[in-house]
């Protein structure tokens, strides 16, 4: 386990402009949904994203799998530059990266049969001969707790819960190194949750996959990952360990996302007042200085100067917030 | 077979009857074309000539079948060649957007700046009349059109994640477009056919009639008719044929498109209308005889209610009780009923969906008891907004999108009140600074899309409250909304409640956290029936149905390393378990469980679960 | 919204000059000499001295591009040239004709709005039912009937069996309004009689669209009776893509006219038209094809705005 620590996956200082137009002749307006993003994933290791709608967390996804390309900064998978590559070079090393998606309706061809969307990965980059295809199909099949028979039928056959394991099992064909995961669970209903969070951990255990999970329930994130992000208007603002982030959450937003999290164990009625005011400002129009500081009971004058850096908070664990610092509380573990 | 697929049988076999005439037209019995026969010019209907004689004699019922061949070889020609020109012009400006969409569907459309019967005749006159101009012109005119079609069907297919899926997997782009784009928009693309198909019959047979189509002596149904206009007064029988021939071979490839639409997109053809809107077609419910209620009566007691389609149950027998000041949770997944329970409370059930049992007794504003399940539409219309009022999960969608908002609450109040002017004015901006709307003096003007979601979910609550409602349903309210703006709006409805103490309230939802938070009760529901009850603390610490427990320690709140799943999904209300519903999913399950419902057991006073184990639960 | 207004009428001025050029280029590129065509009659070829003489009187004999920037120029003045038959300005004959089309579509709009908005409702609220039945049979059925397969039998039955009406021409309205009125009714019901089954179609479906949407549930939810709701939520919504196919079918029929002209003997721009391709005469076909192109576009650009004005979401969307 020598090169457990160098990274699989690594983003230098991502970003994505999304430039819109007001009519022929307006002025081209810039729309960061992320901005400088930094971040990599290890071999085996899982690294939750969470943040709010607009916040730029499926975008970086989309970026981190070579599906979009980032306006600024580089994306590397095993050391090779993502941008450097033709698109036949980048064909083929996408059989080393996967996605899983959220809608379970929307991932699968309604058209073809559930074996032969399987096939496709496993014939695309010849992963075993033709005449073990089907034998192999099988076999991914049972791997995420579907009866070998699935292989002959259509999605619609089949429930949210069942469709999302058949995702997995396409995302599994190539046999990636890494796996995106975009809000995989959030369409689905509790029970059927806990089923596809179950699996996606015992495959992260047995076959040592790097993965990225996508989601604004932080409860799973918390369950299922090694490491959290917390992004806010297309930047990150608190980095680290999992029991860290959600248990001494060093950066406000962090803090008020987690306050904000309904709990099975209600909290005091007097941290009520704890709610955030105001809504999310626009991407398009994003407030000047730290992102965070229309909203944050913190904000002071030094918050409007300039967007605080993410510096170390502890070991592996970075904030950007001037006033960052570890506050006990959060959800009960 | 579906019934819109059965639809599809009569007009099917009309277009192939008439496409096997017109291909068969040489090999079957019919007389020449061209032969004239003078002396019986205009003659009627006989024995040798079925239909008559046109105007040299010759044999009308031939020259219709032949006719019709020339018509239908360049209708379909031209739908065809414009099919395969329009789809793979589509498909690259779909697909690669940007300068391949400039050059490709971008370009196409400048055609349809000309009017189509124009571009077919600058055509036509440029290369002359006869069966490939005419063929040519139409291919120019429809290619368009079809690229227009699969341009927005694959556009909207490959923002699609099973394409994506396929990026991601590596595999080539053109492969991509063939294997999975294509098929995917291959619906949109018959229907688009079989309506070209019929407009250019229409374009084709105008040109003939104009004398600038097919050429004499081809027979053609558009000649026919410019010939049988000039002797109209000696045989009005010859205009009705070709007639007759035209315009029902387009009203079946008409007919043809709109049944392939309804097979095709389900979706696209909304059926049904609107029962409510039809003064006396809902069957005559008779109005409800108003009953002193009793002193203590609770505002609302659902019992045995059931809610069926056609016969298919989808809510049996659920009982449930609402006291004023409070608030219960109707929780539970997909499927289980609840937005269903909450609906008929309001008369707002979909028009196939009826009440099929069991009493919702309310009590009045002035102490009389109504049953809601049997009151008739204007009945219940007069309680709706004003006794009893719902907040929609989808606020985008539940606001209209071209009134103003404060128009939209001027409405709801005035539905109930006599107030117009300044108080009305006043009540409006009241209501909306109440919800939280900041700046309400420039905010009531605002149009829906203008407000931020939160915003609109705080608007769409302050027409359930416009009128103070007793009783308050709330329908998955804070479902699709941020954590943070969530908790805006679940502290919204605390404070609702603190304000208006006798306001009772059913939160729908399928978040226990969510109920944690809000409710003083909690109603579980399972596959349309209500499996659990009793008080939000007492239930969620010690559940005692099986479901309860298993949908608790599978919120991945509990620290758990492995998260409790419950097996196997939710069973569809075609095949119900006869016994208990929840058994096949269930791991305290036993043989009686599977044969026999469980009947209503009270583990404590206020507690009711329907589980025959119940004491082994927890 | 200005802005919108401005942006939009500058693409259709664009629209304009690419349709503009593209007729041009089609009526110089082909093969086929104007000026021969005219001085040959029947099957005797013309004396090429006269040919040559007259392609030089026509301009024609000027490099393309030399035609063609003459003929921007004199569209920018108002001067479309004059007619290659008889001399005469082109301008003047489009003048004399084209209000007479305009009012043919005008009237026909007219009574297929006012008669088809009502059906449509009506049949959607009513749907799957045998007024519905009805109704819809009826539109496909009108939809399905050529225009001058309608016009031949509304002459057969009008002005031939029951002789009510006159069978066709066209006397100024102010030499006889009635009689100008009377030769009106059967172009005008010929083209309302398709134009009201789309009307019809398009309002039953949209109606039937809007019924399921949340907000008409919200309305009711508010506890409104019936004739707010179908008036301010139902009718109102529904009404955007009913107009904006009306918009669309009325560009149409700018061109479309020509059938029913022809079989109504009626004066308007688009026998107009057919006459002149007939004979090739390039500026009265250019003359022609621009003016209708021009209100075509120009048709588009009302629908948009009046889109833009009855949804406020359309113009932030720009």
């Amino acid at each position: 386990m020598t090169d457990a620590n160098a990274p699989l996956v690594e983003a230098r200082t991502l970003g994505r402009n999304f430039p819109t137009r007001h009519g022929l002749l307006g002025r081209a307006q810039d729309v960061w949904a992320v901005r400088d993003v930094s971040l990599t994933v290890a071999k085996g290791e899982t690294v939750g994203i969470v943040g709010e709608s607009g916040c730029g967390k499926s975008t970086l996804g989309r970026m981190m799998m070579g599906l979009d390309s980032p306006t600024k900064g580089s994306m590397s998978f095993d050391g090779r530059d993502l941008s450097s590559l033709s698109s036949a070079e980048m064909r083929k090393l996408s059989r080393r990266m996967q996605m899983v998606f959220q809608d379970p309706f929307g991932s699968l061809d309604p058209r073809r049969t559930i074996g032969a969307q399987i096939a496709d990965g496993l014939r695309t980059h010849n992963i075993v001969p033709g005449s073990e295809v089907k034998a192999e199909v099988a076999r991914l099949l049972e791997q995420v707790g579907l009866p070998t028979s699935a292989a002959e039928r259509r999605p619609h056959e089949f429930s949210g819960g069942q469709r999302q394991r058949i995702a997995v099992a396409r995302a599994l064909s190539t046999r990636p190194d890494f796996i995106v995961a975009d809000e995989p669970v959030s369409a689905l209903d509790v029970s059927i949750q806990a089923q596809v969070v179950n699996l996606l951990m015992d495959l992260r255990r047995d076959l040592d996959l790097a993965m990225l999970f996508i989601s604004h329930d932080l409860h799973v994130v918390r369950h299922l990952c090694n490491r959290i992000v917390v992004m806010y208007l297309g930047r990150i603002v608190e980095e680290g360990p999992a029991e860290k982030v959600f248990g001494t959450p060093s950066h406000p937003y962090t803090r008020a996302l987690l306050a904000a999290t309904p709990s099975l164990h209600p909290r005091d009625p007097s941290e009520g007042d704890k709610v955030l005011k105001g809504e999310l400002p626009s991407p398009a129009n994003p407030p000047s200085g730290c992102p965070f500081r229309t909203r944050c009971p913190l904000a002071e004058e030094a918050c409007a100067k300039g967007v605080p850096p993410l510096s170390p908070v502890g070991d592996g664990w970075r904030a950007a917030c001037i006033k960052a610092a570890p506050v006990a509380e959060g959800v009960p573990a | 077979m579906k019934a819109s697929t059965r639809k599809l049988i009569l007009p099917g076999t009309i277009v192939a009857l008439i496409i096997a005439t017109v291909i068969l037209a040489p090999v079957l019995p019919l007389q020449d074309t061209r032969g004239m026969d003078i002396p019986h010019r205009f003659a009627g209907p006989s024995a040798a000539h079925w239909l008559g004689q046109d105007e040299f004699g010759r044999d009308v019922l031939s020259r219709l079948i032949w006719g019709g061949r020339a018509s239908l070889f360049i209708a379909v020609g031209s739908a065809v060649l414009a099919a395969i020109a329009g789809t793979a012009l589509g498909l690259l400006g779909g697909y690669f957007r940007g300068a391949v969409e400039l050059f490709t569907v971008r370009a196409a459309e400048i055609i349809l700046c000309l009017p189509p019967l124009l571009l077919a005749l600058l055509v036509v006159t440029i290369l002359g009349a006869g069966t490939w101009p005419l063929i040519l012109a139409l291919t120019i005119l429809y290619t368009p059109n079809y690229a227009r079609v699969v341009y927005a069907a694959t556009q909207q297919v490959r923002g699609l994640d099973f394409v994506t899926a396929q990026r991601a997997m590596g595999t080539h782009p053109l492969k991509i477009l063939v294997r999975t784009i294509l098929p995917n928009v291959l619906p949109p693309l018959l229907v688009q056919m079989s309506l070209v198909v019929a407009s250019a019959m229409v374009i084709e047979s105008g040109l003939s009639f104009l004398g600038l189509g097919v050429v004499p002596p081809t027979p053609s149904w558009g000649l026919m008719i410019r010939a049988a206009r000039g002797a109209m007064e000696v045989a009005p029988l010859l205009l009705v044929w070709p007639s007759l021939a035209l315009a029902g071979t387009i009203l079946t490839f008409n007919l043809l498109c709109d049944r392939l639409q309804s097979a095709l997109d389900p979706r696209a053809v909304t059926a049904g209308g609107a029962l409510w809107l039809r003064p006396r077609s809902r069957e005559a419910k008779k109005p409800v005889t108003p009953v002193a209620a009793p002193a203590e009566a609770p505002l609302l007691e659902i019992s045995d209610m059931s809610i069926a389609v056609h016969d298919m149950e989808l809510v049996r027998r659920v009982s449930l009780t609402v006291r004023p000041g409070e608030t219960v949770a109707l929780v539970g997944e997909s499927g289980s009923g609840k937005t269903l329970t909450g609906l008929a409370m309001t008369g707002l059930l979909p028009d196939t969906l009826r009440v099929t049992g069991g009493s919702a007794v309310y009590t009045t504003r002035d102490g009389t008891a109504v049953d809601l399940a049997k009151l008739d539409e204007e009945g219940i219309r007069k309680l709706r907004g004003d006794e009893i009022s719902m907040v929609f999960q989808d606020a985008a969608a539940s606001l209209n999108p071209v009134l103003r908002i404060g128009d939209q609450l001027g409405e709801a109040i005035q539905a109930h009140h006599q107030i117009s002017g300044e108080a009305l004015q006043k009540r409006i901006l009241d209501l909306l600074r109440h919800v939280g709307i900041p700046d309400p003096e420039r905010r009531h003007r605002a149009y829906p899309h203008e407000l931020s979601g939160g915003q609109r979910q705080r608007a769409m609550i302050a027409l359930a409250v416009a009128n103070n409602p007793r009783l308050l349903i709330a329908d998955e309210p804070t479902t699709a909304l941020d954590p943070t703006i969530q908790a805006q709006i679940l502290q919204l409805f605390a404070q609702l409640k603190k304000d208006t103490p006798g306001m009772g309230m059913i939160f729908v939802t399928h978040d226990l956290a969510v109920v944690a938070e809000i409710a003083d009760r909690v109603t579980v529901m399972y596959a349309g029936e209500v499996v659990e009850e009793g008080p939000v603390a007492e239930v969620f610490a010690r559940p005692r149905h099986p479901y309860t427990a298993a949908l608790i320690s599978s919120v991945p709140e509990s620290g758990a390393e492995r998260l409790t799943a419950i097996p196997g999904t939710v069973p569809s209300p075609r095949n119900m378990p006869t016994g208990c519903r929840f058994a096949p999913r269930c791991g305290f399950a036993t043989a009686e469980c599977e044969s026999r419902s469980p009947k209503a057991e009270h583990p404590a006073a206020d507690r009711v679960t329907r589980c025959f184990r119940w004491e082994n639960v927890t | 919204m200005l802005r919108y207004i401005a942006f939009r009428s500058l693409v259709a001025l664009f629209l304009v000059w690419v349709v503009v050029t593209i007729v041009f280029l089609l009526l110089h590129l082909i093969p086929g000499d104007p000026a021969e065509l005219l001085l040959s009659t029947g099957n005797v070829a013309a004396d090429p001295q006269a040919v040559a003489a007259l392609r030089e009187q026509m301009g024609l004999n000027a490099p393309l591009w030399q035609q063609y920037l003459d003929h921007m120029a004199g569209v920018l003045t108002g001067d479309l040239g004059a007619s290659f038959r008889d001399g005469a300005p082109v301008i003047e004959q489009i003048a004399l004709r084209l209000p007479r089309t305009l009012e043919v579509i005008l009237a026909a709009s007219l009574i297929a709005t006012g008669i088809g908005v009502p059906l449509g409702t009506y049949a959607a609220i009513r749907a799957d039912g045998k007024a519905d039945a009805v109704i819809s049979f009826f539109a496909s059925a009108s939809l399905s009937t050529p225009v001058f397969v309608v016009g031949s039998v509304v002459i057969l039955i009008f002005a031939q069996e029951l002789k009510w009406l006159p069978a066709g021409g066209f006397v100024p309205f102010s030499e006889d309004p009635v009689e100008h009125f009377k030769l009106l009714l059967m172009p005008a019901g010929t083209v309302a009689l398709s134009l009201l089954a789309v009307i019809t179609r398009m309002s039953r479906a949209s109606v039937l669209e809007v019924l399921q949407r949340d907000y008409v549930r919200t309305a009711r939810a508010k506890g409104l009776s019936r004739a707010p709701i179908l008036r301010r939520h139902v009718v109102r919504n529904a009404l955007i893509p009913v107009l904006t196919v009306l918009g669309l079918e009325m560009g149409t029929l700018i061109g479309g006219t020509v059938l029913v002209e022809f079989v109504f003997n009626w004066p308007g721009l688009s026998g107009y038209l057919v006459s002149a391709v007939d004979a090739r005469d390039y500026p009265e076909v250019v003359g022609i094809v621009m003016t209708i192109s021009v209100l075509f576009v120009f048709l588009n650009l009302v629908v948009d705005v009046v889109n833009a004005m009855l949804d406020p979401r359309i113009s932030l969307v720009r």
